[in-house]
């Protein structure tokens, strides 16, 4: 009861309005019969509650739902709705943090006035500074109407331009109704030629420095079974070898995904079409979710992500291979700028000996759904619950 | 103890098993039941794959149930039609001890010689087509019929889409790949070799 008490006492500004009839309170400190307007001083202790004891007006004992809604409302409401901007300056806070928050936006926004108004420079670093301004207060995109969504995809793109003097061609494109997307890996066709790995690396921009691969491939002994801690993702000898089986993992998307659950700002998320994707511009590199993933399917930039400007796919998505920065959290997105057109990812498409198969679990007469309906098939993990949408079978 | 308070509590465990037994977050309880459930009112999607068979001549075939696209296969071979060459049945066409022979760069590594040589596919006296085992004519752009005939397993993974590719995309029309796209038939199996890639930065990182 305390814990929404506070609610009521700091909001409603009269700890008199809290229903619990029967005042439980130990030692109750006065205001037994002296009806008080303004307790919230006295309030913030559950002890020693101060109110309530029969003793108020009768109009303010009982509080009707819609009371209940507005008080909700005053408390945290516009919190909820908040976002971007808003969400950071438009609330009620102590006059230290307003001076901390000041002093930083002073500090931005001094820095954007004197490149954007400077008479000095240029057209080109003013819409720079311009694009730069409104990128740092953007909302979450998960959060993002249509419009926006296309208005920060516009300014990446043109920022971009302004940058490297190259064109990208970026989409917001929203998931489709009536798709869920799944895949399946078939352990018994799989060599291990990575080329998956290559194809990934290629078209999702990863950071060409620290090597990064969203795809690990296993080599497994054979008659051992699902041994992590004995296989080799690193191998580099002739494949197939002799008496080994190789299988991968990458993201599984899972339906129930404990990353998403785990994050504290809400960077990432599951999509309506079962893509588990990233806000790289909103994570803020806690690297909680990469914890949280019970197969380790994240991988964390520790520093800024290069790729040659001739290496860039320039065929971007803004959940997926557009380019990320330094202390963000990224992961396999199932080519979400290729699969949301209706293509393969690049690892079905690269993957020479047809081990991986993708498609829409909703459509019946897909592909993956007969594998799902006719071959004997598992998942990894399967018993915590994650639900992931990624199937293993064999011939 | 009161009447009431037995009733009071009682009614609170009601009502906590009542919630308690829902998950709160999905309506479905596994990822099947949710497929299951979601698919019964499946209308099709926009996305269409279609845009990425451009240039790519197919032909539809029917399986059992399933229908599916092919790549269209006479365009791809070199030099078909074959009877441009073989214009008269193999046996008058010998070639002359130690001149070079014309196909001299194929090496049949599929089965053994007990099991298969040549004329268990080619018909010396048809060439531009293929011959079933029980010597029906099949067209080289259905030769996956030729291949069915032994590998019935494959074929039926085949036609439900668990073995082989997509020519494209996953989206609507299913245009995959025949068994010769991938394999060559003279010799199926996949060859070893070194992978594509090796990192040497998770080398590195585990020392």
């Amino acid at each position: 009861m305390s814990g929404i008490g506070k609610y009521f006492k700091l909001n409603l500004n009269s700890a008199t309005k809290q229903t619990s009839g029967s005042c439980g309170c130990g030692s109750s400190s006065g205001g037994c019969g002296t009806p008080k307007e303004d307790t919230s001083e006295t309030s913030y202790g559950c002890g020693n509650t101060s109110g309530g004891c029969g003793s108020q007006p009768q109009s303010q004992t009982h509080i009707s739902d819609e009371d209940f809604d507005t008080a909700v409302d005053a408390a945290i409401g516009e919190e909820c709705k908040k976002d971007g901007f808003d969400q950071v300056f438009d609330v009620k806070m102590d006059r230290r943090t307003a001076f901390r928050q000041l002093t930083a936006s002073l500090m931005i926004g001094a820095g954007a006035v004197s490149s954007s108004c400077s008479v000095i420079s240029d057209d080109e670093s003013k819409e720079k500074a311009q694009i730069d301004w409104e990128e740092q207060f953007k909302g979450n995109y998960k959060l993002m109407t249509d419009q926006e969504k296309k208005a920060t995809v516009d300014r990446l793109v043109r920022s971009y331009q302004l940058r490297k003097g190259k064109n990208i061609t970026m989409s917001s494109k929203n998931a489709e109704e009536d798709v869920l997307f799944g895949y399946a890996f078939n352990i018994s066709k799989c060599q291990g030629y990575m080329d998956c790995v290559s194809a990934c690396a290629e078209e999702n921009n990863q950071d060409r420095n620290s090597q990064m691969e969203y795809i690990r491939i296993h080599e497994m002994k054979d008659g051992k079974g699902f041994k992590f801690d004995e296989a080799d993702d690193n191998y580099y000898h002739e494949v197939p070898a002799e008496g080994h089986f190789y299988m991968g993992t990458q993201c599984f998307h899972c339906d129930n995904p404990p990353c998403v659950e785990v994050c504290p700002v809400q960077a990432t998320w599951r999509e309506e079409d079962g893509l588990v994707v990233v806000d790289y511009d909103w994570c803020v590199g806690c690297r909680y979710c990469m914890a949280a993933c019970p197969y380790d399917g994240r991988r964390f930039n520790w520093s800024t992500p290069e790729v040659p400007e001739n290496e860039i796919n320039k065929n971007q998505h803004y959940l997926g291979n557009r380019m990320r920065k330094k202390g963000v959290v990224e992961k396999c997105t199932f080519c979400v700028q290729r699969s949301r057109a209706g293509k393969n990812p690049a690892c079905v498409e690269a993957c020479p000996t047809g081990a991986r198969i993708f498609g829409n679990l909703l459509d019946p007469d897909s592909t993956i759904r007969w594998v799902l309906e006719n071959k004997k098939v598992f998942r990894l993990k399967e018993d915590l619950g994650t639900e992931p949408k990624f199937w293993y079978f064999m011939d | 103890m009161t009447k009431k308070n037995y009733i009071y509590i009682l009614g609170c465990t009601f009502i906590f098993t009542l919630f308690s037994c829902k998950h709160s977050e999905s309506e479905y309880h596994s990822i099947t039941d949710k497929i299951e459930a979601e698919s019964k009112n499946y209308h099709g999607t926009s996305i269409s794959s279609e845009q990425f068979l451009d240039g790519v001549e197919t032909i539809e075939i029917t399986e059992d149930e399933h229908t599916f696209l092919i790549p269209e296969r006479k365009s791809q071979i070199t030099s078909y039609a074959c009877t441009e060459c073989h214009t008269k049945p193999l046996n008058q066409m010998q070639n002359k001890e130690g001149a070079k022979k014309a196909h001299w760069d194929i090496k049949l590594a599929h089965a053994d010689l007990n099991t298969m040589n040549c004329i268990t596919c080619h018909n010396g006296d048809d060439m531009d087509n293929l011959k079933s085992l029980t010597g029906n004519t099949i067209d080289y752009n259905r030769s996956y019929k030729l291949c069915s005939q032994c590998h019935s397993k494959q074929f039926e993974d085949w036609k439900g889409g668990a073995h082989g590719k997509k020519v494209a995309g996953w989206a609507p029309p299913r245009a995959s790949m025949t068994c010769v796209n991938c394999h060559n038939p003279h010799k199926p199996s996949f060859e070893t070799r070194w992978p594509a890639r090796f990192n040497t930065q998770k080398v590195k990182e585990r020392e």
